[in-house]
């Protein structure tokens, strides 16, 4: 009896703690309580065609334009479940007024978020109004309403699409932004001899950017978007050259002695890291500063290449080496101690790290020798648990993958179709789809934003 | 004479020796009486009157509330109990009229009284109406007030976030529902160690500052697995940000990891 009474004692003693630090800390600040288990869902999103403003002639096409482009910049996110329009009720809104929540927010669309608004054209220039709604939070259903004005032409649409986009994932990704507005570049043929040509990240608006008349490979954009590295080949060697993206030429950067192959930026936009055989006549791994001052070698092996730097921390660098024998993948710290081996057979090459610093993917012939079936394909290995992913199959010969900035998206060079060509593919292996077509293009950088 | 005299002695001795025997009876039953007393006191207390032997009286303590049944809330809006924001009056009766042909009853009907104009010094204006917001729940048909987009429950994910104060999740619903995927996408569940069968669950709290980036990570609670404990510490900690804050200048998070998952 007295232990039934000093539990009882205890437990509201515990109780009134408890209510008393509840109102303690709820005056403090706001406080979420989240359960969180295995299994979760994608935000599904309604995205109904915008609605012309006016009846301008320019209006309609460019409306096309923009919803098409709106519609693939929400799928390729990979973070939404996009409902099928076929599912959309008769009544689609272009105002806040017209949104008939409760028709949206209930099967058969069943959206959680919804996201609309209507294009028109005044005197030669476009204006866009977008929201996105909550259609499950009556209370409070507004996530974001923007307006956009720029000049009438296509190009300007998709922009304005790939913005609006970008806004909706900023939020509900979560904290990682969209990738909408970022370029990729890449070596293409079809001007004659290789050159670096850019593009959106979704395959439009390819451009050639270098003109340097022989042979120009691994483009490696900065993580401010200002230059581009590449090495070029000379009248005598290859040598590490700068582009500048805002004079629009190649701008003055250090020549070396020998050999000069695949530049790697830190993502803090400071070095430079490069394969160079100016020391002992074999290529080896070397830092330099952003203006190609102060270049140190950092490993001393034979045949190593294709450096990178490790995008978290710029801490560690990953590269190829020859060192026993076949190409294998290893891993140092940036001053070029704590050597591992990360790859144990085959051929890996072409190493590049994920944005969150936890994912190598590469290039790799797992089982590497005359008559040994299988072909170069994508691998992703957890740097901490040395788990490997395979990432593409039975698709020809695939190599050179790039990361996108969020993570979420590799960009790399397939001869699947016949030829080389870039693809991109979601980090889970899915949503494959090809972004060129013309010529040869291979060698693909995503840019850093 | 001395015949009476000597016959009242005979009885006088008649009663000695009854009296002196009943003395003697009284004080061995007063004696044993006594003896039986002390000797029953050694096994048995007064407290335990009226309790047949081999069974026991608990008395417990009636705690502060008296546990009343919680009300389930529903996400059906026929089975749910919530009242929702609005209220909509019921429809007044429309007044019945009597038909154009009927004849009136003598005597029954009154005839009405036609009223004088009052002349009014100060004419006010009606109250004009306020419109019902789109966005308000019709009377009755309410959901959740805290179960907004991200509340859903699936066969793998039970229950939710519960919240104090400022009603931030119930206003940002999408961005608790965004923490809750990027935290789960962080948490590595090949750290925790594989031997684990029974379900543990560790707590953990931490608080997102305005500019959308996780500060002050805790273990509020132990699962008494460490592996467990370090695998939703680091789940919390690779996040560089969770998106900035749609409102205020910091938010606490509770969260708890369940292993394996229910």
């Amino acid at each position: 009896m007295v232990k039934a009474k000093t539990i009882a004692v205890t437990k509201l003693c515990f109780m009134t703690l408890t209510v008393l630090c509840g109102f303690l800390s709820a005056a403090a600040q706001d406080r979420i309580k989240i359960e969180l288990n295995m299994g979760q869902e994608r935000p599904r999103i309604a995205v109904p065609d915008f609605k012309a403003a006016n009846a301008d002639p320019q209006t309609a096409p460019l409306n096309t334009v923009f919803n098409q482009t709106l519609w693939n910049d929400l799928d390729n996110a990979g973070i939404f479940d996009l409902v099928a329009k076929s599912f959309y009720p008769s009544q689609q809104p272009g105002q806040p007024q017209e949104l008939q929540a409760k028709a949206w927010g209930d099967p058969p669309p069943n959206a959680g978020v919804i996201t609309f608004g209507n294009l028109g054209v005044n005197n030669g220039k476009v204006d866009v109004q977008g929201w996105l709604y909550d259609v499950k939070n009556p209370g409070a259903p507004q996530i974001l309403g923007k307006q956009y004005k720029e000049d009438a032409t296509p190009d300007m649409a998709r922009v304005i699409a790939h913005r609006f986009a970008d806004e909706i994932i900023a939020r509900l990704g979560s904290g990682i932004a969209g990738i909408a507005e970022s370029q990729i570049y890449f070596v293409s043929t079809r001007s004659g001899n290789k050159e670096i040509w850019s593009m959106d990240y979704d395959g439009a608006n390819q451009k050639q950017v270098t003109k340097l008349g022989s042979i120009a490979l691994s483009p490696r954009i900065s993580p401010d978007g200002s230059r581009l590295a590449y090495s070029g080949l000379t009248r005598d060697s290859w040598q590490i050259m700068m582009y500048s993206m805002d004079l629009g030429r190649t701008v003055a950067f250090p020549r070396n002695a020998g050999d000069n192959f695949s530049p790697a930026w830190a993502s803090d936009g400071t070095k430079i890291a490069f394969a160079s055989s100016m020391h002992s006549g074999r290529s080896e791994i070397f830092v330099a500063d952003a203006n190609g001052g102060g270049a140190r070698r950092l490993s001393t092996g034979k045949g190593d290449v294709s450096p990178v730097f490790n995008p978290k921390t710029n801490g560690q660098i990953a590269w190829v080496s020859g060192r026993t024998g076949l190409p294998q993948i290893y891993v140092m710290d940036a001053d070029g101690s704590n050597v591992q081996r990360m790859t144990d057979q085959g051929y890996a090459v072409s190493p590049a790290w994920s944005p969150n610093g936890l994912l190598l993917a590469f290039a790799w012939v797992r089982n590497y020798g005359p008559g040994v079936l299988g072909g170069s394909d994508i691998y992703l290995m957890d740097i901490a648990s040395r788990q490997i992913i395979q990432l593409t199959h039975d698709g020809g010969r695939n190599d050179f993958p790039s990361w996108s900035p969020d993570g979420r998206h590799i960009v790399f060079q397939s001869n699947r179709t016949g030829n080389e060509q870039i693809w991109s593919v979601l980090a889970d292996g899915t949503h494959l789809q090809q972004l060129t077509r013309q010529g040869r293009n291979s060698q693909p950088n995503w840019s850093f934003k | 004479m001395g015949y009476v005299r000597a016959n009242i002695f005979y009885e006088r001795e008649q009663w000695k020796k009854p009296v002196l025997l009943s003395v003697g009876f009284h004080g061995v039953l007063v004696l044993a009486i006594i003896v039986w007393g002390f000797a029953m006191q050694s096994h048995s207390t007064a407290n335990d009157w009226g309790i047949k032997q081999g069974d026991a009286v608990t008395a417990q303590l009636v705690s502060a509330s008296i546990p009343i049944p919680k009300t389930e809330q529903s996400d059906n809006i026929v089975a749910n109990e919530n009242k929702g924001v609005t209220q909509t009056q019921p429809e007044a009766k429309p007044v019945e009229k009597p038909p154009d042909d009927a004849v009136p009853i003598q005597g029954k009907v009154k005839p009405q009284k036609i009223e004088k104009p009052v002349q009014q010094a100060h004419v006010t204006a009606p109250p004009r109406p306020v419109p019902t917001p789109e966005t308000a729940v019709p009377y009755g048909e309410g959901g959740p007030v805290s179960g907004p987009y991200g509340s859903v429950t699936t066969a793998n994910y039970k229950g939710g976030f519960s919240f104090q104060n400022a009603d931030f999740g119930g206003k940002y619903g999408w961005y608790v529902d965004g923490v809750k995927r990027r935290v789960q996408q962080n948490w590595l569940t090949y750290e925790i160690d594989p031997r684990i069968k029974a379900p543990h669950r560790a707590f953990i709290e931490f608080d997102i500052t305005r500019d959308g980036s996780p500060s002050n990570v805790r273990l509020a609670q132990s699962s008494g697995v460490p592996s467990l404990d370090q695998s939703a510490m680091r789940a919390i900690q690779r996040i560089d940000s969770f998106g900035k804050l749609p409102e205020g200048n910091s938010v606490t998070v509770d969260f708890w990891f369940d292993y394996p998952p229910k």
